[in-house]
């Protein structure tokens, strides 16, 4: 995508509400009152961009070559106020607020165009075309972007559509009667989504201040911080076909993270995440000071804990730990959208795809069943903030029922097809090379047959553990997330040590486990890199639990190892809850899984600061 | 290879110039010719009259105010005494810390064609930490002999600091960065000594040269200006300047208050606090050809209360506009050799890149550099009329605010007035505290923006002449010129948008700036605006094709950008007579203008409806399409 115009892109956060953490699970309160609609994209605004499209529709070609048979706007607002506070003090305050046009241009025809194409050596070169519009609502500059960005994408489009030809012709991509797009019917809904006023600057100050307060005076913690938000997206949907909807997405959230380094040197990390629709959905500062005592109390307990060994075997995945499983194994597999074709094939393995072509297969355990759902409001009586109206193609949400009983019903479809006659289903939210909308979760509910209490499930897992002849079993109920825990504490030279011996494709490790012995006993230990999770594992599942855990996620189009040097590069400010990244959700039960293979530290064996840290 | 980044995408401001009394006597230019070829070389009789230049000052010391200080300095003196009492004693000792703290807020508002495109007000907080590791005479900063990629420099990061003064939380992070960047210097030391060590030939120059301790505080300064105000004249101003060729008119202002606390392991403890205001109207428009042309005009000062009224705004916009108006009907320039003027602004952004950055002390250091001016400190280097000084005391220039005002540089040390050319004969350089070959200390010049290492750079470079000539006789000397070389014309450059220098060796020693308005002077005193080209040359000849100097002199203030980030300078210099000045063609990118026409932008397209009414339609231009509104 050739940005015309710098758009810096906030998309979107998450909410999780586990069964750990119940006890501060959000307080039925009335949410503020709505604010007013946009000033910015006005009705004289979405005129002038339909106007500039119906021109460009009838008028647009360059003498030889297709003319565009689809066009799509998509017109995104945000509005985000974001406070960071360390000890009680405010480490930043700001407020973001713009206006994007993204326009999609599409040559050909339905059955065969330039979509869902990476161009060799010229990945940019998209149909994808965006720019800034003013906060001032302002027909005369909307309509000039619009007629900006329509032929920067139809030129764009020109490029790919030969480039997909050529390489179909010479083998180096596949050909078949899958077309490139579907046919949906146009959908109107021009009413403004009202939604409630974001929490003032001030107020998240104070609450950031409040709660960062509690780590003041605690010699074992390195480094910690609260980082509060509070946004808004607006989204207008237009395109030639005739769709013209509008849709409004609104949050709240906060992030706790701590840091601390273990006696052998092992810097150490851990992290509190919640979000809601508004501040009224979050625990209470109450609540959360509490969260942050115990996530001190874990870090001071795994500076002693011992290291873990290399395992192979049953693992229970419990809370947090199951949603980070299904989310970093199973959810990428779901999605039914093509892999984009000329994609280098070390990319390709993120899309997953292990489920492609297997619709009617077993390809979990019987007792699973899972169904996506982007029109849910709450999963598990928890507010969810992951649905939506309308996806990124101007297509409306759909509940689809994923996996039943083990078997594979259908995969998550944007109009860019995998077989001939399948339609969307209105899942289309990921963004990749090639310009192309994918298919991913959204609301990803897992259920499971045979559910029985958390308890018992410990008791299975150390009958499993015990039958492979092993002298403990393995709990894992965190997994890390990059964009929360990453820290400045890379030299350039360890940044590059990193990239060059990271294996991307892997989960991110775990940061919270127990080893669980044969009397019961469970013993902390020291957090540990993932191995390979292939979607395999899912077919042999032991057990699940009657306890649900609901948790939402931002679905990153980057790698663990990208956010983890983002703090580096920029692209991932410090202190800031994550703001990027397509908002998921997964309500779950805990798994546990006959067998999985993790080892080997994740940090390296730092020296301990010379200088003491600080007296209060 | 390393490529000087723009001297920022600015222009400077148009000043007025005044004669001023002088040592008597004739001059004559002074320098050797190009080649075996060349006409020989010309000697103009020129007045003994300096060019004029009336400055004020501000000493560093100036404003102590001591009663103003801020608690802060007093967290960060304890916090360097408590990490260098530790780390000194370290089998890789620290020799050096130094803490920077600079609290900054940014007020930025755009607007184009009328409306506020970004209307931003942010403050923030950036932690500098510099810790040294093993002694003056060879630490973790010296650079490995034959590394390209800085991998073992320390890391460009902006580091986290609370606001306000806790002790504990401004402590903690003060300790965290300084931990982080020890760590850092200990490994990068262990590769230098290792480098070091296999190397054959080695340098008795160190690496670090120690300082006195400063001590000082500014009282805090606060902005003050009214939002609405601003808002109403920025769209009043952006409206008016999309006339005439332009497709995009632009006005925006940026507002700063800074507050820098520096404290460092050498006793230096200062607090800095000072804001800034900046205008600017760029105008721009793609040329049929396919080039883009923009014209921008800035202005300067020290508070928003000293940008200029409405009534000068209208001024500058009438200029850009009819300076793109001109430019868009001007033809492409073919390549040239010859005689031409540099008019002041011009002269100066050219002084700032052929000379200034060339002069920066680390340069002539730098094993990859080119050290262009590393041999010839005592030599002539230009004519023995012309003198060049830069001088961050400098507040302005012939009233003139100037940007590269500032009391101590961004090492603690205090900042001087430094002579780099005195009468023709190259003397000193910029100097941050990285020593070089005779000039072991430095003088103020260690600069950087926010998360960088500071390095030399300019403040206010100022040239200066004994002699010089009314502006209008600076043109007819042109002409002469013109004759006397037998070329068709010569030409004057008014304005510069920036330009680029290489100074790493495995390049030329090769400078080009960008000019925005060219223009050739025929014989017959006729002129004709031109675009398309670009200036270029060599270092050492350029200055010695310097033949003649206007009494008047002119400023340039702008922000340029290097290995340390960007920092506020100034360039200020009479109108120049080069003998020969190569102009090449410049870059035009391939041109894709748009399908279609402007929806209603531009009159001079046919058929695209009416010029700038994309909203004079019938209806909603979405009634057309189908409706069938989803389920609730």
């Amino acid at each position: 995508m050739k940005i015309v115009n710098h758009a810096l892109f906030v998309a979107a956060c998450a909410i999780a509400i586990g069964p750990a953490l119940r006890e501060v699970a959000a307080k039925p309160a009335p949410p503020p009152p709505n604010g007013p609609p946009s000033k910015a994209v006005t009705e004289a605004i979405l005129d002038a961009i339909a106007e500039e499209m119906n021109r460009q529709m009838t008028q647009l070609e360059i003498p030889g070559a297709p003319k565009p048979y689809h066009i799509a706007y998509k017109i995104t607002e945000v509005d985000v106020n974001d406070v960071a506070a360390s000890l009680g003090q405010a480490t930043s305050k700001r407020n973001r607020h713009f206006v994007n046009l993204e326009a999609r241009v599409r040559v050909g025809a339905p059955a065969f165009d330039n979509s869902n194409f990476v161009v060799p050596q010229a990945d940019e070169i998209d149909a994808v075309s965006a720019i800034n519009l003013p906060l001032e609502a302002t027909p005369r500059i909307a309509r000039r972007a619009t007629w900006l960005v329509t032929d920067a994408a139809y030129k764009e489009a020109l490029i790919q559509l030969r480039a997909k030809l050529e390489a179909r012709r010479t083998g180096g991509a596949r050909s078949s009667d899958v077309p490139s797009w579907t046919a949906e019917k146009p959908v109107v809904s021009e009413q403004p989504v009202l939604v409630p006023q974001l929490e003032s600057l001030d107020e998240l100050e104070t609450r950031a201040k409040l709660i960062s307060a509690t780590f003041r005076d605690l010699p074992a913690i390195r480094d910690s911080r609260v980082a509060i938000t509070s946004y808004l997206e607006r989204r207008w949907y237009l395109t030639s076909e005739g769709s013209n909807v509008t849709d409004t997405r609104r949050a709240s959230g906060i992030v706790i993270a701590a840091s601390g380094q273990a006696d052998d040197g092992e810097p150490i990390g851990q992290y509190f995440l919640r979000y809601g629709h508004t501040a009224k959905d979050l625990p209470t500062d109450d609540e959360l000071k509490t969260e942050s005592k115990k996530l001190v109390e874990l870090i001071t307990a795994l500076q002693k804990a011992p290291a873990m060994d290399k395992y192979r075997g049953p693992v229970l995945f419990e809370g947090e730990g199951a949603v980070g499983v299904i989310r970093f194994a199973l959810a990428p597999h779901l999605g039914g959208t093509p892999v984009p074709e000329g994609l280098d094939p070390r990319e390709a393995k993120s899309f997953g795809g292990a489920f492609t072509d297997l619709v009617g297969s077993r390809i979990l355990a019987a007792s699973l069943s899972i169904n996506d759902d982007p029109t849910a409001k709450a999963g598990n009586g928890k507010a969810l903030i992951g649905g939506y109206k309308i996806d990124d193609e101007g297509v409306a949400s759909q509940k689809v029922e994923v996996v039943k009983d083990g078997v594979l019903k259908t995969l998550l479809l944007s109009r860019t097809p995998s077989k001939k006659g399948q339609v969307s289903n209105g899942h289309a939210r990921r963004t990749a090379d090639g310009g192309a909308f994918h298919g991913s979760a959204t609301n990803l509910f897992v259920s499971g047959r045979g559910a029985v209490p958390r308890a018992a499930l410990v008791q299975k897992l150390i009958a499993a553990a015990k039958a492979d002849g092993l002298k403990y079993g393995l709990i894992i109920r965190r997994l890390d997330d990059s964009a929360i825990t990453s820290a400045p504490d890379f030299s350039r030279r360890e940044l590059v040590q990193m990239i060059k011996s990271t294996d991307q494709t892997l989960p991110p490790p775990a940061i919270l486990a127990y080893r669980v012995y044969p009397n019961g006993k469970q013993e902390l230990v020291r957090g540990f890199k993932m191995g390979d999770i292939p979607v395999t594992v899912f077919e042999d599942v032991l057990g699940v639990s009657t306890e649900i855990t609901t948790y939402n996620y931002l679905a990153a189009a980057e790698s663990q190892l990208q956010l983890k040097l983002g703090v580096h590069t920029g692209s991932n400010d410090e202190g800031w809850v994550p703001s990027g990244g397509i908002e998921s959700g997964v309500i779950t039960p805990d798994l546990l899984l006959k067998r999985v293979q993790v080892g080997g530290a994740i940090g390296g064996e730092r020296p301990q600061p010379v200088t003491p840290k600080p007296a209060k | 290879m390393e490529w000087m980044r723009r001297f920022g995408a600015i222009s400077g401001l148009m000043i007025a110039a005044f004669g001023c009394p002088g040592p008597g006597g004739n001059g004559t230019g002074k320098g050797s010719g190009t080649g075996p070829n060349d006409p020989p070389e010309i000697k103009l009789d020129l007045p003994s009259i300096p060019a004029k230049i009336e400055v004020t000052s501000s000493s560093p010391t100036d404003g102590n105010a001591p009663d103003a200080r801020s608690p802060i300095l007093d967290i960060m003196k304890a916090e360097v005494e408590r990490e260098m009492a530790a780390l000194t004693k370290q089998k890789d000792p620290a020799h050096y810390i130094s803490y920077q703290l600079l609290e900054q807020r940014i007020v930025s508002i755009d607007a184009e064609g009328g409306a506020i495109i970004n209307d931003s007000d942010q403050t923030g907080r950036n932690l500098d930490v510099e810790v040294r590791v093993g002694a003056p005479e060879l630490d973790n900063t010296r650079a490995l002999a034959d590394e390209q990629s800085a991998i073992n420099g320390p890391l460009a990061r902006n580091g986290v600091a609370p606001f306000g003064d806790d002790k504990q939380s401004l402590t903690n992070a003060l300790w965290l960065e300084t931990d982080r960047r020890y760590r850092e210097a200990v490994t990068a030391l262990g590769y230098v000594r290792q480098d070091v060590s296999t190397l054959k030939s080695k340098t008795a120059i160190p690496d670090f040269s120690r300082s006195v301790a400063e001590t000082h505080v500014d009282k805090p300064a606060k902005l003050v200006f009214d939002k609405q105000q601003w808002i109403d004249r920025l769209k009043r101003c952006s409206a008016k300047a999309l006339k005439g060729q332009a497709t995009r008119g632009t006005c925006s202002v940026v507002f700063q208050q800074n507050t820098v606390w520096l404290v460092n392991s050498e006793g230096s403890q200062i607090q800095q606090s000072w804001t800034s205001a900046q205008f600017a109207v760029s105008v721009g428009v793609k040329a049929d050809d396919g080039m883009n042309l923009q014209r921008l005009e800035q202005r300067w000062g020290r508070a928003p209360a000293d940008l200029p009224p409405d009534a000068e705004i209208d001024k500058v916009i009438a200029t850009v506009t009819g300076d793109l108006d001109a430019l868009h009907e001007a033809p492409l320039s073919e390549p040239y050799v010859g005689p031409a003027i540099l008019e002041g602004r011009a002269a100066g952004v050219f002084f700032h890149e052929v000379f200034g950055h060339r002069i920066e002390g680390h340069r002539q250091k730098d094993t990859t550099g080119g050290q262009t001016f590393a041999s010839y400190v005592n030599k002539d280097v230009a004519p023995d009329w012309l003198s060049v000084y830069d001088d961050p005391q400098l507040l302005t220039l012939n009233g003139i605010h100037l940007n590269g005002f500032y009391r101590y540089d961004d090492e603690g040390v205090r900042a001087h007035r430094v002579s780099l050319i005195d009468k023709g004969r190259l003397l000193g350089f910029n100097m941050g505290r990285n020593p070089i070959k005779g000039f072991d200390k430095s003088n103020g010049h260690g600069r950087r923006s926010a998360g960088l290492p500071p390095v030399a750079r300019q403040g206010n470079l100022v040239v200066e002449t004994t002699r010089s000539v009314p502006r209008v006789d600076l043109e007819k000397m042109l002409l002469e010129e013109v004759r006397r070389q037998k070329r068709p014309y010569g030409m004057i450059f008014t304005d510069i948008s920036g330009g680029f220098t290489n100074t790493q060796a495995f390049g030329p020693q090769a400078f080009k700036v960008l000019p925005v308005m060219a223009y050739r002077v025929y014989p017959d005193g006729k002129r004709q605006l031109v675009r398309g080209v670009d200036i270029t040359g060599t270092p050492l000849i350029a200055l010695q094709s310097i033949r003649a100097a206007s009494r008047e002199v002119e400023t340039f203030n702008g922000v340029c950008g290097a290995e340390s980030g960007w920092v506020p300078v100034s360039a200020s210099a009479p109108s120049l007579l080069i003998e020969k000045l190569e102009v090449e063609k410049g870059f035009i990118p391939a041109d894709r203008p748009p399908v279609l026409g402007p929806p209603g932008i531009s009159k001079t397209v046919p058929g695209t409806g009416n010029a700038r009414d994309g909203l004079a339609r019938p209806g909603n231009a979405r009634d057309g399409l189908a409706r069938e509104e989803i389920a609730k």
